[in-house]
Parts: C-alpha cells; structure tokens; sequence
C-alpha cells in the first residue's frame, strides 16, 4: 500500500481532475450540481414520495403492501439505472486511486460498458416479466369505511393520474399543498412524476444530438476538403430552417409520443455540436500524437475516436450540459403547445398550459409552480453548463 | 443560398412524405361507408387528382415548380390560397420580431459594454446573474403571469390581454390607432425581448473584453487618449462586428419563439398560423410555414453578412472566395 500511495504521487494531475478542481472551486457550481441531483432523486424516487397507494395497509386483517405491488416496470427499471449510476460513480473514484492513469480510460470505458449492458439486460426482462398489474383499489375510502387500518402512506398521498373532479382547480391547500388542477389532480405530485419526462427527454434527446454531432463533426474535420465542404452545406441547409418550425413541422406529421419527441429534439439540434467538434479536429489533426497513429496503420476508427475524440471532447460535454437545457425547454415549449405527451402523463409545459382555465380563469398556482420548476431546472443546468466552460478554458486557468 | 434554398424543400418534403399515411387516406377517413371496389376507385382518383400515384421524385419536382412561383396550395382549413394567409400573417410576426430586435440590441450593447469595463467588480457579477436567470425563464411563465396580473380581475388590467387592436381600431385616425396597437404590443414585445438580452449582452461582454485587452487599446491609452475616447472609438468599433453576425442566428430563435408568444398572446402571426396547421393537420400551412421560415432565415444570414462587410472595411467579397 505505501509503494501504491508513493507511486500516485508521481501520477500527477489528470486534466478531468484539473477540470473538477477548477469546477469546485466556484460554490455556485457546487449549489447547482446539488440542485441537479435533488431533481434526478425526486424523479427516481417519485413513486415513494407521491402515490395512492399506501407503503403498508391491514386489509380485513391481512397485511398488504401495494405499493410496492404496483410499482411498474419502468419504476424498476429507473431504479436500476440510479443503482447502476451511483455503482458507476463509485467505480470512478476507485479507479481515480487504484489504476493507472494510462489505462484508465481503457478501464472506465469497459465498466461503462458492462453496466450498460447489465441496465439494458435488465430493463428488458423487467418489461417482459413483470406482469401488468392494475391496482384501481380505492384505499382512503377502505379506511374510512372501516376495512381497513395501520396504512402508511406515501408524503403525498396521491396519483398523478388519480382524479377527484369535487377538488378541481382548488388554490393551495392543507390537503394539496400546491393546490389542484383541472381534473382535481395533486399539483406537487404531478410536478415530481413531471420531472422524469422532462430529465428522460433532456438526456435522451442530448445523447442522440451527441451522438450525430460527434460521428458528422469528426469525419468533417478530419476529412476536411470536399467531404468538408459538402457537409457543411448540408448542416448549413439543417441550421437554415429555425429549429423549433422544423420540430413542428415534424410534429404536425408523426404520432405524438415521448419517444418520438425526444428522437425529433435530437434529430433537429445536432448542428451546434458537428460544428464544435470539426472546428476542434481541424485543431488537432495536423498534431503529431494524431501523425502518429496514422501513420501506425490504426484504423479510421481508432484514430477518430480512440485518439483525437478524447481531445476534443471537452467542448462536446459544456455543448451537452446546455442542450439538456434547451431540450428541456423545447420539450415544454411543446407540451405547452399541446403537441407533447398524452395527458394524463405529467408533463411541466401541459401542466403551466392549464394555468388559463378553460373558462378564462387565471390559475395562478398551475402557472407559477409548474414554471418555476422548469425555471429552476433550466436555470441548474445552464449555469453548471457556464461552470463548466469556465473550468475547461485554459486562457482563464491560466490566468487564475 | 440556392442549394441551401433548394435542400430547405428537400428537407420540408421529405418530412411530409416520409410521414406515415397520406392525405387522401386522412380524408377518406377509416372507410367503411362505401364497398370496396368503389373506395379504390375513388382513392385512385383522388391519387391521381393530387399526383400521388406518382415516383416521390416527380411529385418534389411537381411541388418545387408550384413553390417557385409561391403557390403553396389551398388552405384545407381557411378553404383560400396559402400564400395569401401567409401575406396578411407574415408583416404581423416581422413587426414584433423586429421591434424586439431594435429593442434587444438597444438595451444589450451599452449593458454588455458597462459589464466589460466593469470587469470582474460588482455590475458585471450582477448583471450576468440577471441575465442568466431571464435566459432561463420560459416564456410560457412570464407571459401567463403578465396576462394573469396586468390584464385582468386578478390584480390590475393595464393592458389588454388578447390580439393585436381593440375592436372598431379600423375606424380609428392613425395616432390613436398607432397608440393601441403599440399598447397591444407591449407584452408581447417584453415576452419577446427578455431572453435574447443574455444572449447578446455575453457576447458583447466577451467581444468587449477581448478588445479592451488588444494592442491597440494600450497604444491608445499610452498616447493619452481620455477613456471614453479608447472605450467608444477604439475598442466599441472593433468589438461589434461578431455582435453583428449574431443577428443571423438570433433572429430564427425568435421566430421560433414567437409561435409561443403569439398563442398565449392570441396574435393571429405566422406562430399563431403554423399552430392552428399542426392542430388542424392543416399540411400545405405546415409545408408553406417550414418553407418561407427557412426562406426567411436566408434572407437574414444574407443581411448579416452584407452588414458584417459593411460595418467591417477589411471584409470584402470581390476578392475572396
């Protein structure tokens, strides 16, 4: 062990350890990144902090547990990524002591690797295997009736899609604390079940412009010439329509669903990133590291993405942080719109479209709850998105 | 700009033809209410009334050559041309969109200049914490709560909630009429304007700062010029030509923004007519809205860069590529 802790020493500073220092520095970043984890807790955990059903209840004598019976296999399939995440997170801070910094990427893309491969596994046989289970038992009225005793329910005991029209459109109360919407549904638990879309949509949607981005930026780059030149007419002619027609033109056109949403938000907002990643392997393709592999024979394939990706990924990452924030906004913008997902899946922007009831009443706690929680969350992830590009410019580390 | 135009229509109808479904299959409905033989026949005619029965290529060519000279179809909604729906529609948006333009360049230069010269002291700390939390207030939130709490029982009802002019404006002379249509525009400009203030003032922050730190700027300083010699001619000149070319790529933002403004708004603009297409499923709209939008959006790429040479004398495009 004493040989291992000399030996780190002379590992040195690894630039994403650079990169974190830099990034902690600022307690603003700290506060946002907290702010971000809250929210991914609250979407993972929504089915225990708001539902119908009660942890735990003695029904004619029998002790019973439906909430846990009801949890469906996207509940535990969510559950099962947070696991894996936070196995992940941990896993990295392992390797950051225990390997070596020149096979560590090689280490970490593997773990990543396995572990996706564990959630996608899993999250199949969950959707194959767990029955589908509808649990419609009313068990406030059991208790009141008298069947039924010692239920724990959740801190907020209702469904999102459970509706009571005797409570619509009530203003903040003991009962609801942010009061109800126009189907009597509980606001604060419609706004935690909301928040899962509006993540899923946000990372999902991000990955996907990643992805493309990434793959057309580094081929343009590297290529450069006539393969450059003809790209970038091409991703000129997507920039030239403003996005957010082309989304709803695309809209108009296909079944509204979530998955359709957030493969057109991908689809549509790849161009920034493929211009960021050409412009940085324009950098770095004339660098002697890159000669090198070239001229080792590597594959296109290694060369591109094993050697000159890692490079000039950084602005790719700060790119990300705000794309999980715009589509997040789009995905509001076309819920609000009512081109999202169906009603009676919670969604922030169709919730803040009922804040103007039907009548012309102004509701004002549909408008300011459900904005505000797409306010905040915009708000964390642009800002950590700010830290970061603050962390990874070298003219400002320099500086510092 | 022509292939870019001409890959724009790619793009638009092959959205429209990749979609599942047709439109004479949306029209005939599920069927059922005729036999079979003649539910074909009157599906062949009607393929062949509109050229479906056609190769995609030849039915593009067929509608490229009706968009060539701005003939979209009708209106399966309005029952009228679609090109005259976008005539009254179009000067509405542009309105709005270029009021908040002068407005968001007005109130973004002199606050991004402030914040540079003021680096790292308490204005620019302040402002760019300002600026970062409008950019991420949506839109659909502070436009309800305007309406809620400025246009009605709620609060106060300064203004009015809804459209573009009170009834009978028509009738009106024209400064009471300039005066409500402009008390019309306020809210809606404001919805418009508040986010693209962070967008532009970082940029002339930045633009503003780099400048500031040039030779150029030393030399000045070094001869003696007074500091708002050096701030104003020196380092503002040099510093507002990328401010410039942004406009290229603020201005389809907002455009895009102004579908959602226009709805809460009730502002009958292109927004509002690209919004009751989708609903309605209204689709020579749709395909005419993504086109003169994406049209549109040349025309301002092309102003920026007429604007960029201007503004710049060392840009010129007689002898560059």
């Amino acid at each position: 062990m004493v040989e291992i802790s000399a030996q780190q020493k002379s590992w040195g500073v690894s630039y994403g350890e650079m990169v974190r220092r830099e990034f902690v520095k600022n307690k603003l970043n700290v506060v946002n990144l907290v702010l971000i984890v809250i929210l991914f807790a609250l979407a993972v955990l929504a089915p225990f902090l708001a539902n119908d059903k009660p942890f735990m209840i003695r029904l004619d004598g029998k002790l019973m547990f439906p909430l846990f019976a009801s949890l469906t296999a996207s509940d535990y399939s969510i559950l099962l990524a947070a696991a894996i995440g936070i196995w992940q997170l941990i896993l990295i801070r392992r390797n950051r002591r225990n390997i070596e910094p020149s096979v560590r990427g090689q280490v970490l893309t593997r773990q990543l690797l396995i572990n996706a491969s564990i959630l996608l596994v899993g999250s199949i046989l969950f959707f194959v295997f767990m029955p589908r289970r509808l649990d419609a038992t009313d068990y406030k009225g059991l208790i009141s009736s008298g069947r039924a005793s010692d239920a724990i329910f959740a801190p907020i005991p209702y469904g999102y899609a459970r509706t009571d029209l005797k409570v619509r459109e009530q203003p903040p109360s003991k009962e609801h604390w942010l009061g109800t919407d126009d189907v009597g549904s509980d606001v604060l638990c419609r706004l935690i079940y909301g928040s899962r879309i509006s993540l899923s949509v946000g990372f999902v949607a991000v990955g996907i412009s990643s992805l493309i981005g990434v793959f057309i930026g580094s081929i343009l780059g590297y290529f450069g010439g006539k393969v450059d030149f003809i790209g970038m007419r091409l991703v000129e002619i997507m920039m030239a329509i403003p996005v957010f027609f082309l989304i709803i033109t695309i809209v108009a056109y296909w079944q509204r669903s979530l998955f359709n949403i957030m493969v057109i938000i991908g689809l549509t907002t790849w161009t920034a990133n493929a211009r960021f990643v050409r412009a940085e392997f324009f950098k770095l393709r004339n660098q002697d590291f890159v000669q090198a592999a070239v001229s080792l024979g590597l594959p296109l394939r290694s060369v591109l993405f094993r050697h000159m990706l890692p490079n000039g990924i950084a602005p790719v990452l700060v790119e990300a942080t705000f794309g999980i924030a715009g589509a997040i906004f789009i995905e509001a913008a076309l819920s609000f719109l009512g081109f999202g997902v169906a009603p009676p899946t919670p969604s922030w922007g169709q919730m803040l479209s009922l804040g103007v009831s039907t009548t012309g009443r102004f509701l004002w706690w549909l408008t300011l709850f459900p904005g505000l929680a797409i306010f905040l969350t915009v708000l964390a992830y642009n800002l950590v998105g700010e830290g970061l590009r603050d962390a990874i410019d070298p003219r400002l580390r320099k500086a510092a | 700009m022509i292939p870019t135009m001409l890959g724009i229509t790619i793009i638009v109808f092959g959205i429209s033809r990749l979609a599942p479904g047709n439109p004479v299959s949306l029209s005939m409905g599920p069927g059922g209410q005729l036999d079979a033989q003649r539910a074909a026949d009157v599906r062949k005619a009607r393929m062949q009334l509109y050229g479906l029965d056609k190769p995609i290529p030849v039915q593009y060519v067929n509608w490229l050559k009706h968009v060539v000279t701005f003939n979209f179809g009708d209106s399966i909604k309005h029952h009228r041309p679609v090109i005259e729906l976008i005539k009254e529609r179009l000067p509405i948006t542009l309105t709005l969109n270029l009021i908040a333009f002068v407005i968001i360049y007005v109130v973004s230069i002199p606050t991004g200049m402030l914040a540079a010269v003021r680096h790292k002291r308490f204005f620019d700390q302040f402002s760019s914490v300002v600026l970062f939390m409008l950019w991420s207030l949506p839109a659909m939130l502070v436009g309800q709560l305007l309406i809620g709490y400025f246009c009605g029982p709620a609060f106060v009802s300064w203004f009015p909630p809804a459209g573009l002019s009170s009834n009978q404006a028509d009738t009106l002379p024209f400064f009471p009429w300039l005066t409500d249509r402009l008390w019309h525009l306020v809210l809606p400009v404001i919805c418009l304007t508040y986010s693209g203030f962070a967008y532009l003032t970082k940029q002339v922050r930045a633009g503003m700062l780099e400048s500031l730190r040039a030779d150029y700027v030393r030399t000045a300083r070094a001869k003696g010029l007074s500091n708002v010699t050096v701030i104003f001619r020196h380092a503002f000149r040099n510093s507002i030509i990328p401010v410039i070319t942004i406009m290229a790529t603020l201005l389809p933002a907002m455009l895009g923004g102004s579908v959602i403004i226009e709805r809460i708004f009730s502002i009958p603009g292109m927004g509002m007519l690209a919004f009751e297409a989708v609903t309605t499923r209204d689709y020579n709209v749709v395909m005419a809205v993504a086109t003169i939008a994406g049209l549109m959006n040349l025309v301002g790429l092309l102003l920026g860069d007429i604007a960029y040479a201007v503004a710049d004398p060392r840009v010129s495009f007689e002898s560059s590529v």
